[in-house]
C-alpha cells in the first residue's frame, strides 16, 4: 500500500522510478505478475476458499446443531430426569398411601377377625357352661336318683324290723284319723 | 232302700218277683241287678289291711270312725300284710286311706323320679 502511495503521489514519479530500480523491478514482469496472481487468487476464491468456507460453513452448521441437539437433547434428559423423579415421587406417594391403606384394611380386618374370634369364643364358652351346667344337673338327678333309690331301699329292707308295736300302733292311729265322713 | 241303707227283705223280694215274672229281658236286668247290689255292698264293705296284726282295742277303734264316717252298715275284714312294711291301709268302695309305710316310700320314689319298679319288691 505505502508502495501505491508513492506511486499515485504528483512529485512520487522520480522516486518510484527510483526504488524501482533499486530493488530492480520489472514493470511488464511485476503487472504480469499482478495479473496472475489475481487470478490464482480470483481461482483460489473461486474453486478453494469458496467450497472449503462453505464445508466449514456446513461443518459449524452440523456442529452447531450437534451442539443443539445435544442442548436439546440435554434438555429433554433433564425434562424426563425431572418427569421420572416426579413419577417416582408420585409413585412413592402412591406406595405409601397404598401401604397406608393396606395397613388401615389389615388392622381393621384384624380387629374385624379378633372380635369374630372373641365372640366365638364367648359362645362356646356360653355353651360349654350350659352344657356344664345340664351335665351338673343331671349328674345332681342321678346322683338323688341313686341316692333316694338306696334310702328307700334300705328303709323298705329294715324299717319293719325297726317298727315297734308302737310305732305301729301308732301309725294305724294317724290312718284311721284321716277317715271322713262320706259326703 | 230304706232310710238310705240296703233292706235284705227288699231285696229278696225283688229277685223273687223278678223270676217270677219272667218277663222279656228279665236275666239281663237281674244281672244289672246283682251288679248294683254288688256295688252297693262295696261301698259298705271296708277291707283293712295292716302289716302286723292291729290289736282288738285299735280294731274296735278302728271301726267306730268307719261307722261314724260310712254308716252303721259298714262291715270290714281285717287282713295281715307284711308288704305294707308298717301302718295300715283301708279301701272302702273306691275310698283308699293308705297310711303303709310301702306306700309312704311309693310316693316318696316317685316324687324323685324313681320307677317304683326298679326297687326290689316293687313298692307298688
Amino acid at each position: 500500500m505505502y508502495a501505491l502511495a508513492l506511486f499515485f503521489a504528483p512529485d512520487s514519479g522520480g522516486q518510484i522510478q527510483q526504488i524501482a530500480d533499486t530493488f530492480g523491478v520489472d514493470w511488464p514482469h511485476l503487472i504480469a505478475q499482478i495479473i496472475s496472481f489475481s487470478i490464482v487468487c480470483f481461482l483460489l476464491q473461486r474453486f478453494a476458499y469458496k467450497p472449503v468456507l462453505k464445508m466449514l460453513e456446513q461443518r459449524r452448521q452440523q456442529i452447531a446443531e450437534g451442539v443443539a441437539d445435544r442442548e436439546k437433547i440435554r434438555s429433554e434428559l433433564a425434562q424426563t430426569e425431572a418427569k421420572c423423579h416426579e413419577i417416582i415421587l408420585q409413585a412413592n406417594v402412591q406406595a405409601k398411601l397404598l401401604i397406608e391403606e393396606a395397613r388401615k384394611s389389615a388392622a381393621r380386618l384384624e380387629q374385624q377377625e379378633s372380635q369374630r374370634a372373641i365372640a366365638a369364643a364367648e359362645q362356646i364358652i356360653l355353651k360349654a357352661r350350659e352344657v356344664a351346667a345340664q351335665e351338673h344337673t343331671r349328674m345332681l338327678a342321678d346322683l338323688k336318683r341313686e341316692i333316694g333309690q338306696l334310702v328307700i331301699q334300705t328303709a323298705a329292707n329294715t324299717m319293719g324290723k325297726v317298727l315297734t308295736i308302737e310305732d305301729q300302733r301308732r301309725m294305724v292311729l294317724e290312718t284311721s284319723e284321716r277317715l271322713a265322713p262320706v259326703a | 232302700m230304706v232310710s238310705g241303707t240296703l233292706d235284705n227283705t227288699r231285696v229278696r223280694v225283688v229277685t223273687e218277683r223278678l223270676l217270677q215274672t219272667r218277663r222279656r229281658g228279665y236275666l239281663r236286668l237281674l244281672k244289672r241287678f246283682v251288679h248294683l247290689l254288688k256295688q252297693e255292698n262295696a261301698k259298705h264293705s271296708a277291707e283293712i289291711e295292716s302289716a302286723v296284726p292291729i290289736p282288738a282295742d285299735l280294731r274296735t277303734l278302728v271301726m267306730d270312725r268307719l261307722i261314724a264316717a260310712y254308716g252303721p252298715r259298714v262291715t270290714s275284714s281285717f287282713a295281715e300284710n307284711p308288704g305294707l312294711i308298717g301302718g295300715m291301709r283301708i279301701k272302702i268302695g273306691s275310698d283308699v286311706y293308705d297310711g303303709s309305710v310301702r306306700f309312704a316310700l311309693a310316693r316318696l320314689a316317685s316324687s324323685l323320679g324313681i320307677p317304683a319298679a326298679s326297687l326290689s319288691g316293687g313298692l307298688k
